[in-house]
């Protein structure tokens, strides 16, 4: 009965590596030849055929335009490229970055292309030797971006390329401004102070903060670290993980202070950051608050809420939307210009087929920047697809990008998932009325202590 | 007078009425206790007929109209099916490997006397004590360098290993009770020992059998904690995760979906539901069994 | 953990096997072959993957490794002492024990008075039982989704969630809480759940033991002019205790081992951190954060917790009941 089973047993692994190997593709290393195409062209004519290939790409684009784009850029690169299958796949944000993607990498089976934020992910999947290093594969597409490919590039060597990038700041409603007679929108701390006030008196929930999903409220003690702490300071926290300087506790005191004037939505705490119409994107949505710090996609995302709300295919970002940058703080050590920003890339993993760098080449293309830009879906980095963001508010953030004289990446991006994770949550909890600013620069260095 | 309660008894008349009006709270009880257990359920299922803009409007309300696009969109997915199929996979092996590994392990237990047979038995009772829970992490680096990360054989093996202390425990009295003398008669007939396990204890054990499969099937329909490293972090397709995970990882990609979000749940809670059932008499006495021993 | 007693009665020697021989003679050989074959893949699979996961754990909780490459940085103990002072590990233990103690002092008499009073001839009471187990038979990971829809809070709090709102239909609207955002209540909203999976189960194993108290000294203390509750507290609770101890050993291990329910109810370790429980701060800490050896080191502390409890527990509350149960004849 034992040797039945065994080979029952044989058999079964047998069908079943077959089956999850038609299932789930693979990564044989093929000969693709590289496309033949001067900067600025467009593949017009199929690439000759190769050997079959499965690329696997996932990225965060859930909902739309994000969503629609990838698949038709996807199908697109298999159009032009036969033989080569491209299996793209949307994932909730979060999830990806904290739990898929870094399981990927450690259990060896990683996707092909797949999302990278930049900064000190970076920095610790280069040092475990899990990408591919894309310099001299990509020239044209580098110079293309400019300046703010930096946080996708370590030592000199670039391991990612950024398809977008912009800066975080309030976004607000124009006309819930208009009610509360704020005239116009704050430039100092004091001026925001203010306008909370205004839109308190008139029953309206001045901001509100995803603060469910942690990252959000954490990007208010980001800003005050920006315009609290010189752009050394910054810098050398970034390199070394470091943060003796004073002005991480003083930046946590602002937030306290800021906190203390109860300037959030009701309930602030479970609030998520994009998820319905009960998420902090949601909420100004829908007029029930009156604005939202928050980075440049934040439009895209209130629009897609506001189409699966109404059901309504062609609703698009409320009319009444407006931005303006974190203002600064008097007095403070930090520059007044700076801008906290990030980007979204995609990185190609160590050991993907070379068809897996056609496809990152082709997503950063002049022309699919071009239909990104145009999407709405945010701030294209190719220089050449500037010109495609129509929306107001985008070119604004545009702005405020080519004004800031210092561009720090998201902090928790730069510090990497232990010290970042533990500095979000020590951040929480001082929303949540736990904690202290010393608390969260202590919890930071411990955190960089067990690295 | 004498009661219907036991003849001869004779009850005062307040005693009577409190008996009377027990009979209706019982009842009441026992409709409050079941409503509550199968609310939640009805909440979801009943949700899944409804569209995100009528759960929007009125959370707790009954569909109006009714609408279909959600469970049909989930039926004619191939991510359903895909799930539904690997949990079937996953459950069938773990329940045969469980089933045989086990009654072998258990034959020898029962019926040999050997020295060490003893330290045998409490080497398996011990393994109660090593859940998966606390071997998760170590286990996920061994079955990733072996491999399996990735496949369903990866959850499988894990599960039956970890199912065997609770499969032995219930069948080595089962197969104790089997008397001794059926065994001497097999072997006067000239039947081996290994002859006597296959053709007289294996047919008289089956509702141990069967209770110990049944217990090693819902274990693996609805493990979560293993399908969550070995698939989900294994980096297998998501058309290839088992039902629990594919519920939890639709929920939160299409988190805004939320009558999307109720009909796929409501869908995967029903193999269960069937299953059980089907089932309920082997499930509720096999349990049952167990603990009264 | 429990003895084997002998086999059944003792067996009459028949005739002597020699003048009926037809096979070999049983030499120990043969026997340890066959002990051997027919428990040898059940111990490979077994041994490796129950028992050595957990060595390993101990192993690697004295390094701090990402889990890829060579354990190279050996630490000492800096695991466990991170660990050991870590408030949000400190909560977690907590809620384990919180969970625990609660399970006991709720669940249990709740299932027990539950079982009493349906512990008659009912009509349709196959289906009461077959619906008081159906929350048992879904997955937690399941459950645990279904409540976090209906429990979710509102898009403003002039509106209502789907349970407030069910509240408030019947006029307890003011009971309206942020059940899975608040830190105050989100653990006890887990509970709240976690009953509602498992009393089904600690219901149906009392009525099984009830099964076994025989009817006649119920009557018996009728006679004697006994109420029905005087009835069930001195006769038959008290008869039910073995029943009782092994549904609080159930228990008390499962309330050690929580993790699915949590980690749907309350993702990430709920509102600032207060539904952690030493399971979930293991994945999230150790797995999600590539600090391995950190994660297990997490791993034996809970595994000495749930040893040592469950040790007492059989020693103190349940060897009577395991010798007999374990070693008598199976039903």
């Amino acid at each position: 009965m034992a040797r039945n089973r065994k080979v029952a047993v044989a058999a079964s692994m047998a069908a079943m590596a077959l089956l999850v190997a038609a299932c789930t593709g693979n990564t044989t290393p093929d000969t693709t030849p590289e496309p033949t195409t001067e900067p600025g062209e467009t593949t017009t004519e199929p690439n000759e055929p190769v050997d079959p290939v499965t690329l696997r790409w996932w990225h965060n684009g859930t909902g739309e335009p994000l969503a629609g784009l990838w698949d038709s850029v996807a199908r697109e690169f298999e159009a032009n490229n036969p033989g080569v299958t491209v299996e793209v796949q949307g994932f909730q944000n979060e999830e990806l970055q904290r739990t898929l993607i870094p399981n990927a990498l450690l259990s060896g089976d990683a996707p092909d292309i797949f999302q990278a934020w930049g900064g000190g992910e970076i920095r610790d999947q280069v040092a475990a030797d899990y990408l591919k290093d894309l310099t001299g594969l990509v020239d044209e597409e580098v110079a293309a971006i400019g300046p703010s490919v930096g946080g996708w590039q370590l030592d000199g060597k670039t391991y990612a390329l950024p398809f977008t990038f912009g800066i975080s700041g309030f976004w607000y409603n124009t006309e819930l401004f208009a009610d509360a007679g704020i005239t116009a929108t704050p430039t100092t701390l004091d001026e925001l102070y203010d306008a909370i006030e205004k839109l308190k008196a008139i029953g309206v929930a001045p901001i509100a903060v995803g603060a469910g999903d942690g990252w959000p409220a954490a990007h208010y003690w980001y800003h005050f670290a920006l315009k609290s702490c010189s752009p050394a300071a910054l810098s050398a926290a970034q390199a070394e993980l470091t943060f003796d300087d004073p002005c991480f506790v003083r930046a946590g005191e602002l937030l306290e202070e800021f906190i203390a004037s109860e300037p959030f939505n009701e309930g602030f705490l479970a609030t998520s950051a994009q998820q319905g119409a009960g998420s902090s994107a949601g909420l100004v949505a829908t007029g029930n608050a009156a604005m939202e710090l928050m980075g440049h996609w934040n439009a895209g995302v209130m629009g897609g809420i506001l189409r699966d709300e109404t059901g309504d295919e062609e609703a698009t970002p409320p009319e009444f939307l407006g931005w303006f940058n974190f203002p600064a703080i008097d007095g403070a050590a930090g520059d007044p210009t700076a801008a906290l920003g990030g980007g979204d890339g995609f990185a190609v993993a160590k050991d993907a087929p070379d068809a897996a760098v056609d496809l990152l080449k082709y997503i950063l293309s002049p022309e699919v920047q071009q239909r990104f830009g145009e999407s709405g879906a945010g701030i294209p980095t190719v220089d050449a697809a500037q010109d495609s963001i129509t929306d107001v508010n985008l070119n604004l953030v545009q702005e405020g990008v080519a004004s800031a004289s210092f561009v720090q990446l998201w902090l928790d991006t730069a510090y990497g998932g232990v010290v970042g994770g533990a500095m979000n949550e020590n951040i929480v909890n001082l929303f949540g009325g736990q904690g202290s600013p010393q608390g969260i620069v202590d919890a930071m260095k411990a955190a960089a202590d067990t690295l | 007078m004498a009661s219907a309660f036991a003849p001869g008894i004779v009850e005062s008349s307040s005693q009577r009425l409190r008996r009377r009006l027990a009979q209706p709270f019982v009842y009441l009880v026992a409709l409050i206790v079941c409503g509550i257990m199968v609310a939640p359920i009805g909440y979801v299922m009943i949700g899944g007929f409804r569209s995100n803009l009528q759960i929007t409007a009125n959370p707790a309300g009954w569909p109006d109209p009714w609408d279909l696009s959600n469970y049909v969109s989930v039926l004619t997915s191939a991510r359903f099916w895909g799930q539904a199929w690997t949990s079937t996979l996953a459950a069938v092996g773990t329940t045969l490997g469980v089933v045989i590994l086990g009654v072998m392990a258990a034959f020898v237990i029962a019926r040999y006397e050997f020295r060490g047979r003893q330290a045998l038995y409490s080497l398996f009772t011990a393994g109660l004590m090593f859940p998966l829970t606390i071997a998760i992490l170590p286990l996920s680096i061994m079955l990733r360098d072996l491999g399996l990360y990735g496949q369903v054989l990866g959850l499988i093996v894990p599960q039956v290993a970890f199912a065997l202390p609770i499969t032995v425990i219930i069948l080595v009295p089962f197969l104790r009770a089997v008397p001794a003398e059926l065994e001497d008669a097999a072997s006067i007939d000239g039947a081996s020992k290994v002859g006597f396990f296959w053709r007289i204890l294996l047919p008289l054990s089956g509702p141990g059998l069967v209770t110990v499969g049944v217990l090693a099937f819902v274990g693996s329909w609805n493990a979560y904690l293993l399908p969550l490293f070995v698939l989900g972090a294994g980096g297998a397709h998501v058309n290839d995760y088992t039902l629990p995970l594919g519920v939890a990882q639709f929920s939160s990609q299409y988190s805004s979906d939320t009558a999307g979000v109720l009909a796929f749940t409501s869908l995967a809670m029903i193999p269960a539901l069937v299953f059980f059932l089907a089932m309920q008499n082997r499930i509720v006495s096999g349990l049952q069994g167990a603990v009264k021993g | 953990m429990t003895s084997l007693t002998q086999a059944g009665p003792t067996v009459p020697v028949g005739p002597a096997r020699t003048s009926h021989a037809r096979k070999k003679p049983r030499g120990s050989g043969r026997k340890w072959l066959e002990i051997g074959f027919f428990t040898g893949p059940a111990l490979i699979v077994y041994v490796s993957l129950v028992f050595v996961p957990v060595i390993l754990a101990a192993y690697y909780s004295f390094f701090n490794w990402n889990g890829m490459g060579p354990l190279e940085r050996f630490i000492g103990f800096d695991n466990y002492t991170r660990a050991l002072a870590d408030p949000v590990f400190h909560t977690a233990v907590k809620n384990n024990f919180f969970v625990l103690i609660a399970s006991l002092i709720i669940q249990g008499p709740l299932a027990l008075g539950i079982a009493l009073m349906l512990n008659r001839k009912l009509r349709g009471r196959g289906l009461i039982r077959l619906l008081i187990f159906v929350p048992y038979i879904i997955s937690e990971v399941i459950a645990g989704l279904a409540f976090r829809l209906i429990l979710r809070a509102p898009p403003n709090p002039t509106t209502f969630g789907p349970f407030d709102a069910m509240l408030n239909a019947v006029g307890l609207g003011e009971l309206r809480q942020l059940w899975l955002a608040d830190p105050n209540v989100a653990m006890w909203t887990v509970f709240g759940v976690l009953t509602w999976k498992y009393v089904g189960f600690a219901i149906l194993i009392m009525l099984a033991g009830l099964q076994g108290v025989p009817e006649e000294l119920g009557e018996a203390a009728a006679i004697d002019g006994a109420s029905w509750w005087q009835t069930q507290r001195h006769i038959t609770i008290p008869l039910l205790g073995p029943t009782i101890r092994v549904w609080a050993f159930l228990s008390i291990i499962g309330s050690l081992q929580l993790f699915d329910m949590v980690s749907l109810l309350t993702p990430g370790g709920g509102p600032l951190q207060s539904t952690h429980t030493m399971a979930t701060y293991m994945v999230l800490y150790g797995q999600n954060r590539s600090q391995i050896g950190f994660g297990s080191a997490v791993a034996v502390i809970l595994f000495v917790i749930s040893l040592t409890i469950a040790l007492l527990y059989q020693r103190f509350a349940l060897r009577r009941d395991l010798e007999g149960s374990l070693t008598g004849r199976e039903g």
